[in-house]
């Protein structure tokens, strides 16, 4: 009797800790989002995404943003941590990164918006996919 | 024509000027907020990729954060601040748009300079002027503006739940700092 007791409580004891654990990193500490592992949304052209930025903003922002996204483009220009695909797409990488000007490249990050002060939508988080 | 030799005179002197106006710009502009309550978690984010023009013939700016691109280091409370508190879907980017008082390029060296910043900053649908100080220095090409000042989340409409809101400071402080080239 008394080791039943005993089995029940500390199995309520296990759930409870259990619970407490996934209350913790699930949900309060949950790991950031991992743009590089998410399958993306879209896989489009950099033209094809700033033509649908030009024509309707909202829609193109309920559509792509905080979205992961593939964008295909040509290098416009590029330093250690930003590239610029040529049609305005501008992509910010947290890793350096190594790109030829001119170079037709697939880039994977997160759509945060079109950005009016130089007409160009910009990605975070990217990674250049093979 | 008298005139119009006049008018060709005129333009011939000042068209040369209008388009040598020196405009710099960054793409890879810093600004960080931070609303912490001592002794209670930190309540900071950092967006890197923020844009910004500077004129130096006149000194007007515009800058423009796009809001999604604000990371926390805790993946909830950024959810929080695009979801609940900023609405970062219905509103995605933070406009700055205004001037430095009495800028003149030749004044700025190395050595960071005070100069007296105003203008109107809107974001979560709201505007509201901000006037305050920036430190502008000049290196090679490049302007380096810098500064901070502070924000209540009320003046943007921004609400705090109760819940919450003994853990978020009624203050903001916002520090940026832009590299901007030539």
């Amino acid at each position: 009797m008394k080791k039943r007791r005993i089995l029940i409580i500390s199995g309520i004891l296990m759930l409870v800790l259990v619970a407490a654990y996934y209350f913790y990193f699930g949900f309060l500490y949950k790991d950031a989002r991992n743009i590089e592992s998410e399958q993306p949304a879209y896989t489009i052209t950099a033209e094809t995404l700033v033509k649908d930025y030009e024509t309707d903003r909202v829609k193109a922002n309920s559509k792509y943003l905080n979205k992961t996204i593939v964008v295909l483009g040509n290098v416009n220009e590029s330093d250690s941590t930003t590239l610029a695909l040529t049609g305005g797409v501008s992509c910010s990488f947290d890793k350096a990164l190594a790109a030829k000007t001119g170079e037709k490249i697939k880039v994977k990050g997160r759509c945060i918006g079109f950005d009016e002060l130089f007409g160009e939508v910009k990605l975070d988080q990217c990674t250049i996919n093979q | 024509m008298i005139k119009k030799s006049f008018l060709v005179f005129f333009m011939a002197a000042f068209v040369p000027f209008v388009c040598k106006a020196q405009k710099f710009a960054t793409k890879k502009g810093n600004i960080k907020f931070e609303a912490s309550v001592p002794s209670f978690e930190e309540v900071a984010a950092e967006n890197k990729t923020v844009s910004a023009i500077f004129n130096a013939d006149n000194g007007e700016m515009a800058v423009l954060a796009l809001m999604k691109g604000f990371r926390f280091k805790v993946a909830l409370m950024e959810e929080h601040f695009n979801e609940s508190y900023a609405e970062t879907a219905k509103y995605p980017k933070a406009v700055f748009k205004g001037s430095l008082e009495n800028f003149h390029l030749a004044d700025v060296t190395e050595k960071p300079k005070q100069f007296k910043i105003t203008g109107e900053l809107t974001l979560h649908g709201k505007a509201k002027k901000i006037t305050d100080t920036a430190m502008v220095s000049k290196s090679g090409n490049t302007i380096i503006i810098t500064g901070d000042f502070m924000v209540k989340p009320a003046d943007f409409d921004i609400e705090v739940p109760s819940v919450v809101s003994k853990k978020v400071a009624d203050e903001v402080q916002v520090a940026y700092s832009f590299s901007l080239d030539k």
